[in-house]
């Protein structure tokens, strides 16, 4: 066991200076340089040159790589220039709202998913299973953004019974946060679910033609047994994969549901950084981004073993 | 002195880039009998942008959003009435000497820092000196070049020295920019580094929480010189970036007054309708506007100059951009600025002229214009496209970055950009540093003893009359030479729920509530 750990950890280090690296990259190519950002409407040329040589910004790429790098092995991941926070500040005052608002969506979206998925497998073909899967391929075609207003209109400024915009800190009044994350978490899982749902119940048709599945049939089970207990383990090797895979993929849809429900998350950070040209933040919460990323697909991982003993063992 | 290009829509990411100028607010002092407002209560306002924070070495200029903010926690030396002109706020009155390059202020007396120590004429030196102080780099430098040094002549006087002369620097002082709010040198001294987000200044009210990207919370400051017209126990600031889901937390009672601007024009009609909700408009002073190139071709020609000019239907335009909302503009100061002119010159929309014009030139005009690559920026430039086809001209639109528009501008590497002039209490800045010879902002590359003349007659009479008579004979020459032209007025937009009553006019575009109160 230690040994597979190990080894998933050790992948985790190249993985991690290719992103860096090409954050470092895609963010220097960024039309408009940092000096101009500054200087805004006093950028003379020679203002421009000298406020380039004390950043830095006049030396080889690579070589400011290397520096950026060099400081965050250890531990320096430097400040924002426009706030003077550094970047651990920053994220560690975003991340708890993203990392909340990511969990409350996927729990949503398997909610909805699992149950659905199983009583499609159960009478694939149906018309209920045909409506199902239809309403699902029109769900995973509405663009978060659309999904969020109409969301707001219909619970907010129509019913009233939730708040269109805000955050309230779970510290401050535990209902309040949870009302406050109710929509956003259900924009991102409306986009969420029929993918889970899909992915599980096709698995799911695949295992209840097992000969185990009517062997437990035949020994007479409560098929609400057959079907959570021997059927449902064995199938959702794909959807935890998927699960896993998603959440990196719900990083990019916070970013536009965390500026449509004003949510104080990594994605505004993300995206505040990027209009304001504010790289350091910039490339410290990509990095972050990336880890989470990454350490997500090795739980991925460690989950497979559990839910199947022969990778555990090691004869896949 | 200050310009920011762009449309609307395009000036907002200007400023969220902390790039543009500081869009400057000012407080007013309330105008209606005090019998009719009611203390207590606490009010939500929606802004558009995260506020990075307040120490001007750190973040160089305000944004909009940080103005409201500062509006609340910070005083002004001066504040413009309903009029626009200058009132006391921390000086209590001023003198000038008779070049308008001496100015002396006396500072009103027991006003106290919220930290508790003295405001005198020390802290406004100090404030200045740190701005101004090469070592510091600040980007706010910019903005005080004009001001040679401010001496404390005893301890509530303080003495402006400027290289230029400014017949206007009180209302000038009113904007409740990074440059003009008081802070306390003592916490900036002893907090280094956090005080950028933890602001201390003499306002009626005083920063008590803030969580970085979501609400700033506001206290009414118990100890403040002029608290009996301070109303609201506490107001809350809360970046809501997402236009329609602004809108929506006002309607669904959430916040109670939000900004908004014209590109969000359907909201605004929606809101005017709504007997719930209150619109109130800001018809500012400046305009958006652009700026030819006239040492290139073909805009080295007056006839293609104008031909381009005459061809802006500005109406249709306004129809296309905002459902109309958007005001025309004939000359650079606006219906909101003191400057009226009987006739400012304006080029009418001719398109027959433009085509005589045109053909008269006898060459082809094939030019490129740069706008900034946004939706906004976009779409000016496509609808300025048509009508410029219309009159025989061909214009290739070039899309680049924000950040990239004004080092390009600065270079003179264009043929036609967009610039802004803002709303500011009086044309002398602006319209010096775009027009006369050698300014840095000149943009059109253009020179003219005439001109020239008349921006230094302007800047150093104090009669309006006469100043009045200045601005309308540029304006005259800038529209007959057709070296920039103005599309549309600056006009400021926040909504608010009807109870929410004593919001000032919206000088610069900056919403200030703290005198505001509920009915």
């Amino acid at each position: 066991m230690f040994g597979f750990v190990g080894r998933r950890l050790v992948y985790l280090v190249p993985v991690l200076v290719a992103v860096s690296l090409l954050t470092f990259l895609i963010a220097s190519l960024l039309p408009g340089d940092l000096a101009y950002v500054i200087l805004g409407d006093q950028a003379t040329p020679d203002k421009v040159a000298a406020l380039r040589h004390d950043m830095g910004l006049d030396q080889p790429i690579w070589w400011r790589y290397a520096s950026w790098l060099g400081h965050v092995l250890q531990g320096d991941f430097g400040r924002s220039f426009r706030t003077g926070q550094t970047v651990l500040q920053a994220v560690s005052e975003r991340l708890p709202v993203s990392i909340e608002l990511m969990l409350l969506a996927e729990l949503t979206a398997l909610a909805i998913g699992i149950p659905l998925a199983i009583a499609c497998a159960v009478r694939s073909g149906s018309a209920f299973d045909r409506f199902v899967t239809g309403s699902a391929f029109g769900m995973l075609s509405v663009p978060a953004f659309l999904a969020a207003i109409l969301l707001i209109y219909l619970f907010a400024v129509e019913l009233r019974w939730l708040p269109a915009t805000g955050y309230v800190p779970f510290g401050e009044d535990p209902v309040g946060n949870i009302r406050s994350f109710v929509l956003p978490a259900l924009t991102l899982a409306l986009g969420e679910w029929p993918v889970l749902m899909r992915v599980l119940r096709s698995d799911m048709i695949a295992t209840l033609q097992e000969d185990y599945i009517a062997m437990a049939r035949a020994k007479g089970l409560k098929p609400s047994r057959i079907l959570l207990v021997h059927a449902l383990k064995p199938s959702s090797l794909t959807l935890v994969t998927v699960t896993g895979i998603n959440i990196g993929r719900l990083i990019g849809g916070t970013v536009i549901v965390e500026s449509v429900f004003a949510l104080p998350g990594i994605g505004r950070l993300l995206l505040g950084a990027i209009y304001t040209r504010d790289l350091i933040i910039l490339q410290g919460v990509v990095l972050f981004v990336a880890c989470g990323y990454v350490l997500m697909n090795f739980v991925v991982d460690m989950l497979y073993a559990v839910l199947d003993p022969r990778i555990r063992h090691g004869h896949a | 002195m200050s310009a920011t290009v762009g449309s609307r829509g395009s000036t907002r990411i200007f400023l969220a880039t902390g790039f543009g100028i500081s869009l400057l607010a000012a407080l007013a002092l309330p105008a209606a009998p005090a019998s009719a407002q009611k203390q207590g209560g606490s009010i939500t306002v929606g802004l558009e942008l995260d506020i990075p924070g307040f120490d001007p070495l750190k973040v160089g200029v305000f944004d909009t959003s940080a103005e409201t903010a500062a509006a609340a926690i910070f005083d002004t030396m001066t504040t413009l009435n309903d009029k626009g002109e200058p009132v006391p706020k921390l000086a209590l009155s001023w003198s000038h000497s008779d070049d308008f390059k001496t100015w002396t202020f006396k500072l009103r007396p027991g006003v106290k820092f919220q930290d508790g120590t003295p405001f005198n004429a020390q802290a406004v030196k100090e404030n200045f000196d740190r701005q101004k102080d090469p070592a510091n780099k600040c980007r706010c430098a910019f903005y005080i070049a004009y001001v040679h040094d401010v001496e404390a002549a005893d301890d509530l006087t303080v003495v402006y020295h400027l290289n230029d002369p400014s017949v206007n620097q009180p209302a000038l002082m009113s904007v409740q920019s990074s440059n003009n709010v008081v802070q306390s040198p003592t916490a900036w001294k002893t907090k280094g580094d956090d005080y950028n987000r933890n602001p201390v200044g003499t306002g009626p009210y005083v920063l008590k929480s803030w969580i970085a990207g979501d609400r700033m919370v506001l206290e009414k400051n118990p100890d403040y010189w002029d608290k009996d017209h301070v109303y609201l126990d506490r107001i809350v600031l809360k970046p809501l970036p997402d236009a329609q889901s602004r809108f929506a937390s006002l309607q669904s009672g959430e916040v109670n007054i939000v900004w908004d601007d014209e590109a969000d024009a359907d909201n605004i009609e929606k809101a005017q309708k709504d007997s719930k909700l209150a619109v109130h408009t800001y018809e500012g002073s400046g305009a958006s506007v652009y700026a030819f190139n006239t040492k290139v071709a073909p805009f080295d020609d007056v006839r293609v100059r104008q031909a381009m000019v005459m061809s802006i239907d500005r109406k249709k335009m306004s129809q296309a951009l905002t459902n109309g909302l958007s005001r025309p503009a004939s000359n650079p100061y606006g219906d909101g600025s003191w400057v009226k002119c009987k006739d400012d010159g304006a080029l009418p929309f001719d398109l027959e002229k433009a085509r005589a014009l045109i053909k008269d030139y006898g060459k082809p005009v094939d030019f490129k214009m740069i706008v900034t690559a946004t939706p906004r920026g976009r779409t000016v430039g496509q609808i300025l496209q048509q009508f410029w086809k219309q009159a025989g001209a061909n214009m290739e639109i070039e899309q680049i970055d924000q950040a990239s528009v004004v080092p390009r501008a600065f270079m003179r590497q264009f043929q036609l950009t967009p610039w802004r002039i803002i709303d500011l209490a009086d044309p002398d800045p602006q319209m010096y540093a775009n027009f006369h010879t050698g300014s840095p902002v000149a943009l059109a590359n253009y020179s003219n003893p005439e001109l020239d003349k008349l921006l230094e007659h302007a800047r150093t009479t104090a009669d309006i009359a006469a100043r009045t008579e200045d601005y309308c004979a540029i304006s005259r020459l800038v529209n007959h030479e057709a070296i920039w032209f103005w599309t549309f007025q600056n006009t400021y937009y926040a909504i608010s729920s009807a109870k929410l009553k004593g919001l000032p006019k919206m000088y610069s575009g900056v919403i200030d509530v703290s005198r505001a109160w509920l009915e």
